[in-house]
Order: structure tokens, then C-alpha cells, then sequence
């Protein structure tokens, strides 16, 4: 287990260089004079010489790779072309932000995933079954922008229960965690649902009720910890999927999270808060992923082994 | 014909498939159909609720909302499909030519195939759109690049199994190189599968174009997208709330359809499948 540990760390060390590459190249890609774009458009010449200069765009390209490497590595993203500010003061609280976000709704995902997955599969082909089973199915097909403003028009407009947007009550939580959460909750119930009823369908069931478990044991116990391997898995996806519709729902409800600042930078075409952002998603994925396969191994001994 | 006479019997997968027909029917005729002008601005007639004369209501240019959604039919099938064909096109001969070759082309391919996949589709969309600029071109390129990884995979799992075919070792022992072996001999017997998975990722491309246009990183105004539309409405959700309907609804029957007849698809392909769920 500490070899695969310390193996898969190993690991981030070439992607980071990788994406530190990607974000080096992708200055140089987007179309434009990056000096222009830092001056703007109806800046005079010797302005736009001057910080052609001053950032180094006029050396050759394998001079800016390697101090713009050298940087990253200090832990220098660069500067906002408009706040000033240093990218990575900008970066880390968002990160903050997000990670609440992100961890509640998957949270509130497994949990009713779990429930209805489990509830499905024991009411499989009955009416309860079929109502999960097209709710989910509607869950689904109806995007976080969707199901985000049907719900800020209901409970925020209508009842006037809950805040618009913001984060700064624990009531400000409810609607960005349920609607994130909801979308994921559906996706993982359909999968949760299918895993349970090929686990419900084994031999060793038939034992367990042969024998007289009550059948809330058979589904929690028998066939519920012979399923978590797969569901393991779903959830580990469950979670890139929910960060990366983190940055949908931070728009909808004004979240001051990464993925709103990834956008709104784009927006304005400030750069290095884009590089900071994609560099820290990118490094955050990398990060759960590993984190996933780790649960993986420690929960199916016959991985560690491959 | 086989195919169809299965699938018939499948009511919810024929009723879906007339929707989606009709659907594309409205996308394909949008010009025609649409009752008033889509981009005509009529500033008396700013935020006028559902009416005789406007089904939907007008948005805050006194544009007709309906009109409107029917264009963004055919914006979103036309941004779509060719977002479709543009994954194939860039991961299915790489898919193929690096599952043919095998070795450590293959090994290396695949571990970057499987480093991207790391990332939400919507992620790579938007970093691409960095590049590709927010236009139905540049939503066309970040979501073919970012769904290419999937082909990738898919093409490759194919050819895999189609290169230990007998008629592989035969065009080879006749001489063929692999080029000629590729396209002549393994694509037309691996296409069908390809193009299948190609349809049924359908809902997850309008899923994401319109989580673009969402964010204003996809289609611009005023180019109608249902996206866009919605987040146009968001501004007026406490005047105007009629005017997130049109769009969500269409946006939701649509891949939705697309959904329940790929499975529905699937499952006449492959009747296993039913009897498992």
C-alpha cells in the first residue's frame, strides 16, 4: 500500500510539469499579441513595447518557457491585469469555496443515491421502482441551469424562503448543494440501482434469506458491502463530475468559488487568473482521482497486487 | 428493416423517436416555421407575458420567445451534430491507428487518453474555448476535442478485437500496408458500433453546448442558444419568470428523447440488456 502510495505522488510530479507546460503554451496560442491584450487595444506603441519588455515577450520562446517554469515552481502564477493582485492570493480562498460546494453536494448525493438506489433495487420492477426510476431519469436530462433557476424561482422568489446568492449564512448552502447535489444524486441512484440489483440477483443471497436474515440485513449487509466495490468507483467519478458542474452552479448562484473566477476571467480576458485557475482544477482532479484509486486498492486487496 | 421491426415494439423508445424526429424537422425548417421574426427588437412590446400572438411571451428586446426557441433548435442540432462528427473525425483514427500498431505508441497513447478522461467534459470545454474563442465554430472545436479521448478509447477497444480477425492476417499475407489495411478492411467492418456509441453521446454534446453558452463561453447573442436564453432570463426571473420556460423545456425534452431512444437503441442492438434491468 505505501509503494502505491508513494508510486502514484510520483505521478502528480510529471503532470504538473505537463499542465505547467499546457498553460505556457496556451499564452502563446491564443490568438493575439499578448502585449497588446495587456495593454489594450488603443494603447500607444511605446506602451505596448514597454511591457513587451517588461514581461519578456520579445526573448525567444525557450527563454520565457524556462522562467515562466521557474516561477510556477516558486509558486509565482503571476499578477491580475486588473486587481494587481497576486494570482495565487486571488486562487486560494476561491479553492476554499468550492471545496465546501463540492464536498456537501456529493455528500447529499451518496446519501440519497444510496437510499433510493438501494430502495429501487429492493422494489425491483414494482411501481416504487419505476417512480425512482423516471424521476432519476428526469434528474438527468434537466442540467444544474435548469433545475438552478426553477429552484431560485420557487423557494427564493416565490416563498421567499432562501437567499438568491451569495455565501455568507449557512442558509445561502441549501439551494447550490441540493441543485448540484440533485443532478449527481440522479446520475449516481441509476448506476447505485443497477449495481444493487446484479448484487441482489447472486447465489449467496439466496443463502442469506435460505437462512432466515431479515431482509433488511440481506440488502444492507449481504448484498450492499458486495456492491461497494463498483459503487466505490461511481462515486470517485461522481466527484470529478461534481466539481467540474461546480462551475455551472457557482455561476447560477453567484458562488464565490474557483469555477466562477475561471469563467468571469475568461470573460475579461485576464489571463493569468484563467492560468492560476486551470492550473489548480487541473491539480485538484489529479489529486481526487489518485485519492479514488487509493480508496480503490484499500478496498479490494486484489488490486494492490497488479 | 430487421432493426426497425424490432425497435417498433418498444413504445416509449417509438414515442421518444417521433419527438426527436419532430424535433429535428422543427430544427431543419426553423426559417420557415418560426410565427414572427426571431431577432426582430420591438421595444413596445418589452417582457409581454404569453398571448394569442406570442405563445411564450417576448424577452426584454420584445423579442418573440417561441421564435426564438425554435431557432435555437436548429442552432443547437446544427452546433451539436458537427461537434459529433468532429470527435469522430479526431479520435477515431487515432483510436484505430494506435490500437492497430499496438506496442508502445499504443501504451503511451492510452495513458494520455486516460489522463484526459480525468477531467470533466464541461472543464476541457471551457479551456479549449480559451483557445477556440466563443463562437458556434469555437463551441464546434472545444467540444469535439474534449469528447475526443472517449472515441479514442472506443475506436481503439474495436480494432483491437477487429486486427485478430482471419481477413486482417490475409490482406496482410497479401501484402497490404497498414493504411490500406485500416480503411479498407477493418473501418467498414467496425464503423457500425462506432457510429451507434457516435448517436448515443448525443445528449451529453447538447448537455454541455448549452452549459456553455450558460456561462457566455459558447454561442453569442444574438444568435438564439437555449442556454444563453436562460441566462438571459435569469436577469429578469422576477418580472418575466415565464421566460425561462420555453427554453428549459425544449432543452429538457430534447435530451431527454436523445436519451431514452439510445437506450432504446441499445437495448434492440443488443436484447441482453433488457432483460438484465
Amino acid at each position: 500500500m505505501t509503494r502505491l502510495i508513494i508510486g502514484r505522488l510520483l505521478f502528480m510530479v510529471p503532470a504538473a510539469l505537463g499542465i505547467i507546460t499546457f498553460l505556457f503554451a496556451l499564452f502563446h496560442l491564443i490568438p493575439g499579441d499578448p502585449a497588446i491584450m495587456l495593454a489594450g487595444d488603443n494603447a500607444p506603441r511605446s506602451v505596448v513595447d514597454a511591457i513587451r519588455e517588461a514581461y519578456g515577450f520579445d526573448q525567444p520562446l525557450h527563454v520565457q518557457y524556462g522562467r515562466y517554469m521557474a516561477k510556477v515552481l516558486q509558486g509565482d502564477l503571476g499578477i491580475s491585469n486588473y486587481s494587481r493582485d497576486p494570482v495565487v492570493n486571488s486562487v486560494i480562498p476561491r479553492i476554499i469555496n468550492t471545496a465546501q460546494l463540492a464536498f456537501l453536494s456529493m455528500l447529499f448525493a451518496m446519501i440519497v443515491s444510496l437510499v433510493l438506489g438501494c430502495v429501487s433495487a429492493m422494489y425491483w420492477n414494482r411501481p416504487l421502482d419505476k417512480v425512482v426510476t423516471v424521476v432519476a431519469l428526469l434528474g438527468i436530462c434537466t442540467p444544474v441551469f435548469v433545475s438552478g433557476l426553477l429552484a431560485i424561482y420557487f423557494f427564493s422568489i416565490y416563498l421567499g424562503w432562501l437567499p438568491i446568492s451569495g455565501m455568507s449564512s449557512w442558509r445561502h448552502f441549501i439551494l447550490p448543494v441540493i441543485t448540484l447535489g440533485a443532478f449527481q444524486a440522479a446520475v449516481l441512484t441509476r448506476m447505485v440501482r443497477s449495481c444493487m440489483v446484479d448484487a441482489l440477483g447472486k447465489d449467496y443471497i439466496v443463502t442469506a434469506r435460505a437462512k432466515g436474515a431479515p431482509e433488511f440485513l440481506v440488502v444492507f449487509k449481504h448484498a450492499l458491502r458486495n456492491a461497494l466495490l463498483p459503487i466505490v468507483t461511481l462515486f470517485g467519478l461522481g466527484l470529478g463530475h461534481t466539481l467540474g458542474g461546480s462551475v455551472v452552479t457557482e455561476t447560477i448562484f453567484n458562488w464565490p468559488g474557483l469555477g466562477r473566477l475561471m469563467v468571469n476571467s475568461i470573460l475579461t480576458r485576464d489571463l493569468p487568473i484563467t492560468q492560476g485557475a486551470i492550473f489548480f482544477f487541473a491539480m485538484i482532479f489529479i489529486l481526487v482521482n489518485m485519492i479514488v484509486d487509493l480508496v480503490y486498492a484499500w478496498v479490494d486487496p486484489r488490486i494492490r497486487y497488479d | 428493416m430487421e432493426f426497425l421491426r424490432r425497435y417498433r415494439r418498444d413504445t416509449v423508445g417509438l414515442f421518444f423517436g417521433v419527438l426527436l424526429l419532430i424535433l429535428y424537422a422543427v430544427a431543419l425548417t426553423a426559417h420557415w416555421i418560426t410565427p414572427a421574426d426571431p431577432m426582430a427588437v420591438n421595444l413596445r412590446e418589452v417582457f409581454s407575458p404569453p398571448s394569442a400572438k406570442h405563445w411564450l411571451g417576448t424577452d426584454q428586446f420584445g423579442r418573440d420567445v417561441l421564435s426564438r426557441v425554435i431557432l435555437a433548435t436548429q442552432v443547437t442540432v446544427k452546433v451539436t451534430s458537427f461537434a459529433c462528427l468532429f470527435a469522430v473525425l479526431v479520435g477515431v483514427p487515432i483510436g484505430m491507428f494506435v490500437g492497430y500498431r499496438g506496442g508502445w505508441v499504443e501504451a503511451v497513447a492510452m495513458r494520455l487518453t486516460d489522463m484526459l478522461l480525468i477531467f470533466p467534459i464541461i472543464m476541457l470545454a471551457i479551456v479549449i474555448v480559451v483557445v477556440s474563442g466563443p463562437t458556434e465554430t469555437g463551441v464546434v472545436i472545444a467540444l469535439g476535442i474534449a469528447q475526443a479521448p472517449t472515441f479514442i478509447r472506443i475506436a481503439r477497444g474495436v480494432t483491437l478485437a477487429a486486427k485478430e480477425e482471419l481477413y486482417v492476417e490475409a490482406a496482410i499475407a497479401a501484402g497490404s500496408g497498414w493504411p490500406h489495411i485500416l480503411v479498407r478492411h477493418i473501418w467498414p467492418n467496425i464503423s457500425t458500433p462506432i457510429i451507434v456509441q457516435a448517436t448515443l453521446t448525443l445528449p451529453v454534446f447538447v448537455l454541455n453546448a448549452s452549459a456553455l453558452s450558460y456561462l457566455g463561453l459558447g454561442v453569442q447573442p444574438p444568435t438564439p442558444e437555449w442556454g444563453q436564453m436562460l441566462n438571459e432570463a435569469k436577469d429578469h426571473l422576477i418580472t418575466s419568470p415565464y421566460l425561462i420556460v420555453g427554453p428549459a423545456l425544449a432543452l429538457v425534452v430534447f435530451v431527454l428523447s436523445a436519451n431514452l431512444v439510445g437506450d432504446a437503441v441499445q437495448e434492440t442492438l443488443n436484447p441482453k440488456l433488457k432483460k438484465r434491468k
